[in-house]
């Protein structure tokens, strides 16, 4: 028999998934605040990186991701462009984008040092270096899809 | 007519009218030379896609699925926008719902943190190679790539829909009659609180190592096409490995959170994702979530699983007949 109930005790969640679960959650919540700050800039400022207008009729046109950022902010960006152009509103927004995504690549890495902490099995802690090491290779640009 | 029924006509209302927007824009891109903007400024798109978006989460939560499968396929199916942005952005949405949702199954512990490394490995691996493989389409094979993209999507979305309408049933607690040895040796069972029956469920799983191999496909196909892969994982989970259904649930929604980050980032750096249309894209999947979730407790959605096979399977047909157009079949 599978389910079996072993014990009237609430059995303690593993730490490192807490610490995984809090830090990606808060730092994803934190980075739609600033994204939602930044569309707010966006709509009312008048220097923005990409030009609505143009980006609206690009993107109603169809056209490619390449097209529009060579026609609607005149350069393609490469990596974190945003951090070059936190005073417009599109880039704070894509800040808040980037937090977001980054939020599991430091909650996996917290989480690994959480297991390291715990003693948790050595396949485990293993894994979790790997996964952290993959989103941190993704992050930093280091695999990439080449314009 | 009671409360809940009066709720669920104005929610039908709004969904119907919703798809009716997507409809309208997909029908004026075609007069979009005369009027490049559709007349639309720039706080306007962000509140027609807000709208749409809520619309869709609280369809996606009240059928049981995660709003990115249905975002993808329904963007690429009744919108001009490029497919390369919608991909992009569709794994961005997925991931944000899914970072967000995670955190109380793994307080609880219902989420098993070995069974969700074990997962992620592959799975994160191979949503990066899909993601690249979708670069790499882009830009050796052009429109024909993009032809290639949408008819196997297409395929891809029927095919879901039809898991849906044959294979919906789950197993609460699956019974695992043997463990096979390499499973017992990397050891992924744990134990959890089950609130409903007020006591521990100490559980085991069996077939990880076939496991593994189906979430390399699973990670392959969502950096792929986009797509959240909740429909997929949780089948994995339970009905392969024999995890408790809520372990699955809960497992599937973290590893989204987890791989789709590991996806999303080549798309970022390859530019396709733009905040004015990621942004309300986000919102409006996470708020239209939320309330999905609070309707769900009030009402019997049984109807809203049939509406979403029924606008999955459209937006499939869609998906299949924009592919073939640009093959000049059409």
């Amino acid at each position: 028999m599978v389910v079996r109930s072993v014990s009237q005790e609430k059995p303690k969640p593993p730490l490192s998934g807490i610490v995984y679960g809090e830090v990606a959650y808060w730092m994803a919540l934190v980075g739609v605040i600033i994204s939602i700050v930044g569309m707010g800039m966006y709509f009312t400022s008048e220097t923005n990186y990409v030009n609505s207008k143009c980006l609206l009729s690009s993107l109603w046109a169809g056209k490619d991701a390449h097209t529009i950022w060579e026609e609607c902010a005149e350069n393609v960006p490469h990596g974190h462009w945003y951090l070059e152009k936190l005073n417009t509103g599109d880039g704070v927004a894509m800040l808040g984008i980037a937090l977001s995504c980054l939020a599991a690549v430091i909650g996996v890495w917290l989480s690994f040092l959480t297991m390291l902490k715990e003693k948790e099995r050595v396949l485990f802690v293993a894994m979790s270096f790997i996964v952290a090491a993959i989103l941190t290779a993704s992050a930093l640009g280091i695999i990439s899809l080449k314009h | 007519m009671t409360f809940s029924k009066l709720d669920m006509k104005h929610f039908g209302i709004k969904t119907i009218m919703s798809f009716a927007i997507l409809l309208l824009l997909q029908g004026n891109a075609l007069a979009a030379e005369n009027n490049a903007t559709m007349g639309m400024s720039a706080p306007v798109f962000f509140i027609v896609f807000l709208t749409i978006c809520i619309a869709i989460g609280i369809v996606a939560v009240l059928a049981g699925v995660g709003g990115g499968v249905v975002f993808t396929p329904l963007m690429m199916g009744f919108t001009p926008v490029d497919s390369f942005i919608i991909r992009a952005t569709g794994l961005f949405v997925a991931m944000a719902g899914a970072l967000v949702a995670a955190r109380p199954f793994l307080r609880s512990g219902l989420a098993n943190i070995r069974m969700l490394y074990f997962a992620a490995v592959p799975y994160a691996t191979f949503a990066v190679i899909g993601a690249l493989l979708a670069g790499y389409v882009k830009e050796t094979m052009g429109a024909v790539g993009e032809a290639y993209i949408r008819l196997g999507l297409g395929v891809l979305v029927i095919f879901i829909a039809m898991i849906f309408v044959f294979a919906g049933q789950r197993i609460e607690y699956p019974e695992v009659r043997q463990v096979d040895g390499f499973t017992r040796r990397v050891g992924l069972a744990m134990a959890y609180w089950e609130e409903s029956l007020g006591r521990v469920v100490n559980y085991e799983v069996t077939r990880s190592w076939l496991g593994v191999l189906m979430f390399c496909g699973v990670g392959l196909t969502s950096g792929l096409f986009g797509l959240g892969a909740g429909w997929a994982m949780v089948p994995v989970f339970n009905l392969v490995m024999m995890a408790p259904l809520k372990v699955s649930a809960a497992c599937s929604k973290v590893l989204i959170g987890i791989g789709d980050t590991a996806a999303v980032w080549p798309y970022i750096m390859g530019g396709g994702i733009f905040p004015l249309f990621a942004v309300p894209c986000m919102i409006g999947l996470m708020v239209g979530t939320i309330i999905g979730a609070k309707i769900l407790l009030k009402v019997k959605a049984g109807f809203v699983r049939w509406l979403i096979i029924g606008i999955m399977l459209i937006s499939g047909i869609r998906l299949i007949m924009k592919g073939l157009e640009i093959f000049g079949v059409m």
